[in-house]
């Protein structure tokens, strides 16, 4: 009966202390089933009057128990009682199912107890809202936002896990239900709980209290796990808004660099990553770096991640490879990277297209394949540097630096770009890509089409290149 | 934004061609985007005026509605007062449900849609009736039963309903002027494989591809005052006549408890966003549809007139909607009205039925998944959003990659993606299907961006002819019309007998008009 008093004791002792993560503790879900199942069963809802309802019970039982223990405390008022106590009536709830999906999830296929333990941790969360917006909740009590909105994207992937995998056999059910784009119900509870994040989200935001005590404090933490949701949902243009939303308020917002190093890496890498996905590369890189700059040394993980970006980043605004002792530490990286590189650095354009075809797959995955496959460009500015500098030089003149053979036929360029696929590509297209190089500055001169040759600048025909 | 031209109030010298077109109002129903005119066909004929439209129901005992089309106030009556709370089926129903689908029970004549579809009137019946709970299940004939029922019922009734098979069009001899498949042959897409690809020797020109009769498209020619007249003319004849508006956006009612089964024994019915629940007399059930379907090929083969047509197949995308009706016929509706929206250059509509397309294949229905994924391409390079088109590659397998439209549309992309418009303007010339509808939105945009290329590249000049070839002009003098349109007369010089593009002293020209037609495309309903 009184297993639940921990609970209390550590409730009353964060209330104390002020400290928002010790309170976070007592709503954690990272319990073991038993403790879960312990602390569902620590209230006996018939206990008690019993004219009243269940729920009546139990909230009395807990109201109680919230009572004593934080009798010490001052400036906790009958008002915010009532607020934590449906808050741990909703705990209460969940801890329950989630014992039960925890300990069945496995044998019992077929029925549906992570959407039940995600639908009661929901509870939970608006429990926590409501809190928030009628019952005078203060700010330091955020992180319990923090451990209940990470908690329900949880629940929310693992109950979309468990429907997918029960489809087939509920498919006659569902022929009676709306939902027409078998591809949207895929994420089904994702995407609820998206929307109950936003509304996490927009209470942090739209806090008018002074910056000390604010709940604009949250809102990197919340924001990261938005992103997250929003990128899983494969939709980043809803993550736009909610920069958009951030930007518009971020006035008198506190300074993004006094928040926890964590929340700012994170929030860094996606944001670079949305200016990455809309080709906005000089944005992306900036804010990658960035993260990368100030993530933990040893969080290999994240720093892959960035790297993901960032290379291709640099590939683009730089027209620069990493070198093998950056990409040292994460085999994924090399294998992704690394033959795409060779090829860039040899010039082989041919090998290019195998190895951008091979991955193809997986940089597709990643969102990064239309943005490799300007890598081309660089593997072929390569090679036709080659076939500028096999040209040799010009019969030296009197006493002066011997000067590189400018005028160079269109053939040769052609027979350079055919040397690798054995396909005969017609001169009118060699030209095309020719007049694609002088364009984007990656070579400097013009093409002569009566005499079909190309003549290339005296100094720096390849800009950035040496010669 | 389009200026909105008041129906009422047509320009001078066009004359209200199409009374059914005259009903509409004010704004276009599409946002034109920069279709190359000359596939703006002017709507000729004149239509049958709507509110005598043929009764092509009479036939039929049809007790309903009598083809009372502005009986809107009937749709728009108070909504039934439905709960949107979720249904409890009771064990008997499920029971019910559960009997009809065991193998022993099943009928093969009956296909599984048929079933669920009467299985859903049945019990939304039941339901509306309040009597879910009180009759007695067990002894309630299975859908299939009373399906075969009803079909000996319709037999001795009335016509019975057209199988659906292929159109019946000219499928036979697909003449060799019709090079851009039009919507109105709807053959399959096999038929035109084997098809000769148009233009394969240089002498058949691009203006044998276009659908329309030639003498309505403007003489490449003819001096540039006498052509941009013409297509003022044409762009005043379309915006009149395309100037419908019906409701933009797929209905939206209130949730209902059921699928809807409709009883309208009409074959036409104007499209009405629905505000309320829909009403079983007014919706048509699927045989009806089918008809429909037939009817209005027949129509848009002989009128060809878009307005109508458009307005058409959006009630009867609504109508099976609303009955959830999502089969093989589902994707046939959407499909052609995908090919005839394109034909008319109407993305926003296109866009409606790709989207509603690529859910229908997903359910693993027949259609035409691969003709449309390479639409969809496409499509995406047109608006330029990376994020579909990243989504467009993740979705296709290794075999749809080998398609040869699909294929065909990767090129297309890569082609563009690395700047080469030599490949870009051949795979223009070879495209399959009706994706030449689609390349015609962006290929005044990249013979844009070719020609910056060629005038940075190339010094000091190249021959016209070259320009006509590379960005495939029709013409020498298509291509020179198309740099004076961007006021390169200055760069035109005749030297030796052959006209020279004076590419050293192009400078910027084309660089301003080549970041405006990058800019942003906007089209109503756009993903």
């Amino acid at each position: 009966m009184e297993v639940g008093a921990p609970v209390y004791r550590e409730f009353g002792e964060a209330w104390e202390d002020n400290d928002g993560y010790r309170l976070a503790r007592t709503l954690s879900p990272d319990l073991t089933p038993t403790q879960l199942s312990n602390i569902y069963q620590s209230i006996n809802p018939d206990a008690g009057n019993w004219r009243n309802s269940q729920e009546d019970n139990v909230k009395g039982a807990i109201k109680r128990g919230l009572q004593a223990s934080s009798a010490r405390v001052k400036g906790l008022t009958n008002d915010e009682i009532k607020g934590w106590t449906d808050v741990y009536y909703a705990y209460w709830t969940a801890a329950g199912s989630i014992a039960s999906a925890r300990t069945q999830g496995q044998s019992a296929g077929g029925q549906s107890l992570w959407t039940e333990a995600f639908e009661q941790w929901k509870k939970l969360v608006n429990a926590l809202i409501q809190g928030y917006n009628n019952h005078g909740f203060e700010a330091w009590t955020i992180p319990c936002l923090y451990v209940a909105g990470k908690q329900l994207r949880l629940f929310a992937m693992l109950a979309d896990d468990e429907r997918n995998k029960n489809a087939l056999e509920n498919d006659s059910a569902n022929a009676f239900q709306d939902d027409f784009d078998p591809e949207a119900d895929k994420h089904q509870k994702l995407e609820d709980c998206a929307r109950v994040l936003n509304r996490v989200f927009t209470i942090c935001l739209n806090d008018r209290a002074p910056l000390e005590e604010s709940r604009k404090w949250g809102i990197y933490y919340i924001i990261n796990l938005l992103f997250k949701t929003y990128f899983k949902l494969n939709s980043p243009s809803l993550a736009k808004n909610v920069i958009r939303a951030l930007s518009a308020g971020r006035g008198d917002m506190p300074d993004f660099y006094n928040f926890p190093k964590s929340q700012q890496v994170t929030f860094k890498y996606h944001e670079g990553v949305l200016h990455f996905l809309d080709e906005n590369y000089a944005e992306a890189e900036k804010h990658l770096t960035e993260a990368w700059g100030i993530c933990h040394k040893n969080a290999t993980r994240n720093k892959e991640l960035i790297l993901t970006y960032l290379i291709p980043c640099h590939l683009i605004t730089t027209h620069t490879l990493p070198s093998e002792n950056l990409l040292k530490p994460y085999p994924r990286l090399q294998k992704l990277f690394l033959p795409l590189c060779k090829c860039i650095k040899k010039g082989e354009l041919h090998a290019f297209d195998l190895a951008l075809q091979e991955g193809e797959d997986e940089f597709v995955e990643r969102r990064i394949y239309l943005t490799l496959e300007r890598g081309r460009d660089i593997a072929l500015r390569n090679l036709l540097r080659k076939v500028f500098i096999a040209g040799g030089f010009m019969p030296a003149t009197e006493g002066e630096k011997p000067v590189r053979r400018t005028r160079i036929p269109v053939a040769e360029f052609a027979a350079a770009i055919s040397l690798g696929s054995k396909e005969r590509v017609d001169n009118d297209e060699v030209e095309c890509l020719l007049a694609n190089m002088i364009y984007k500055g990656l070579m400097k001169g013009y093409i002569a089409r009566e005499q079909g040759k190309v003549v290339l600048s005296k100094s720096g025909a390849f800009p950035g290149t040496g010669v | 934004m389009m200026p909105t031209w008041p129906a009422a109030t047509p320009a001078a010298g066009v004359s209200p061609s199409n009374s059914y077109a005259a009903t509409y109002s004010a704004a276009p129903a599409f946002t034109p985007v920069q279709v190359r005119q000359s596939f703006a066909q002017p709507y000729g004929n004149p239509a049958p005026s709507y509110s005598v439209t043929h009764n092509y129901a009479s036939s039929q005992s049809s007790p309903t509605a009598s083809t009372n089309y502005a009986s809107a106030s009937a749709v728009n009556a108070p909504p039934q007062e439905q709960p949107k709370k979720k249904i409890y089926w009771p064990e008997s129903v499920r029971n019910y449900v559960q009997r009809s689908f065991i193998p022993a029970n099943m009928e093969p004549s009956v296909t599984r849609a048929e079933m669920e579809t009467k299985l859903k009137e049945t019990i939304t019946q039941a339901t509306e009736k309040g009597v879910m709970y009180t009759l007695n299940w067990d002894t309630m004939p299975l859908p299939q039963q009373m399906i075969l029922e009803e079909r000996v019922r319709m037999a001795a009734f009335s016509r019975p309903p057209h199988p659906h098979g292929p159109a019946t069009g000219n499928s036979s001899s697909p003449t060799s002027a019709s090079k851009k498949r039009k919507s109105s042959d709807l053959t399959d897409a096999a038929n035109l494989a084997a098809m000769p690809p148009w233009r394969s020797a240089q002498g058949v020109r691009l203006e044998d591809r276009v659908t329309f009769s030639k003498d309505k498209r403007p003489n490449v020619d003819e001096p540039a005052d006498n052509t941009s007249k013409l297509n003022k003319f044409e762009k005043r004849q379309k915006r009149f006549n395309g100037g419908y508006t019906s409701a933009y956006r797929s209905p939206s009612p209130p949730p209902s408890d059921g699928p809807v089964v409709g009883t309208c024994q009409d074959l036409e019915k104007r499209y009405l966003r629905l505000t309320a629940a829909p009403k079983a007399s007014q919706v048509r059930p699927p045989h009806i549809l089918r008809q429909t379907l037939e009817l209005l090929k027949k129509k848009w083969k002989k009128d060809q007139n878009y307005s109508y047509i458009c307005d058409q197949f959006k009630s009867m995308r609504q109508d099976l909607t609303v009955q959830r009706v999502r089969d093989d016929f589902t994707v046939e509706v959407y499909e052609i009205h995908a090919r005839i929206a394109l034909e008319k250059g109407d993305l926003g509509e296109y866009n409606q039925c790709q989207t509603q397309l690529k859910a229908l294949y997903k359910l693993g229905l027949k259609g035409k998944p691969n003709e449309f994924k390479a639409y969809r391409i496409l499509y995406f390079v047109y608006t330029a959003n990376r994020t579909e088109l990243n989504n467009a590659l993740a979705d296709l397998t290794a075999a749809e990659k080998r398609d040869p439209a699909i294929k065909h549309a990767l090129d297309v992309r890569s082609a563009l993606a690395l700047g080469n418009y030599h490949r870009f303007f051949q795979l223009y010339n070879e495209t399959p299907n009706m994706g030449a509808y689609l390349m015609d939105m962006f290929v005044g945009r990249e013979r844009l961006a070719a020609l910056c290329n060629i005038c940075k590249a190339y010094k000091p000049d190249v021959p016209l002819r070259f320009v006509t070839e590379e960005l495939y002009f029709e013409s020498d003098m298509e291509a020179a019309q198309f740099i004076l349109d961007h006021n390169g007369q200055e760069l035109l010089q005749e030297k030796e007998g052959t006209i020279m593009f004076l590419t050293g002293k192009a400078g910027q020209l084309f660089e301003g008009a080549r970041a405006q037609a990058f800019s942003r495309v906007d089209i109503k309903g756009q993903i």
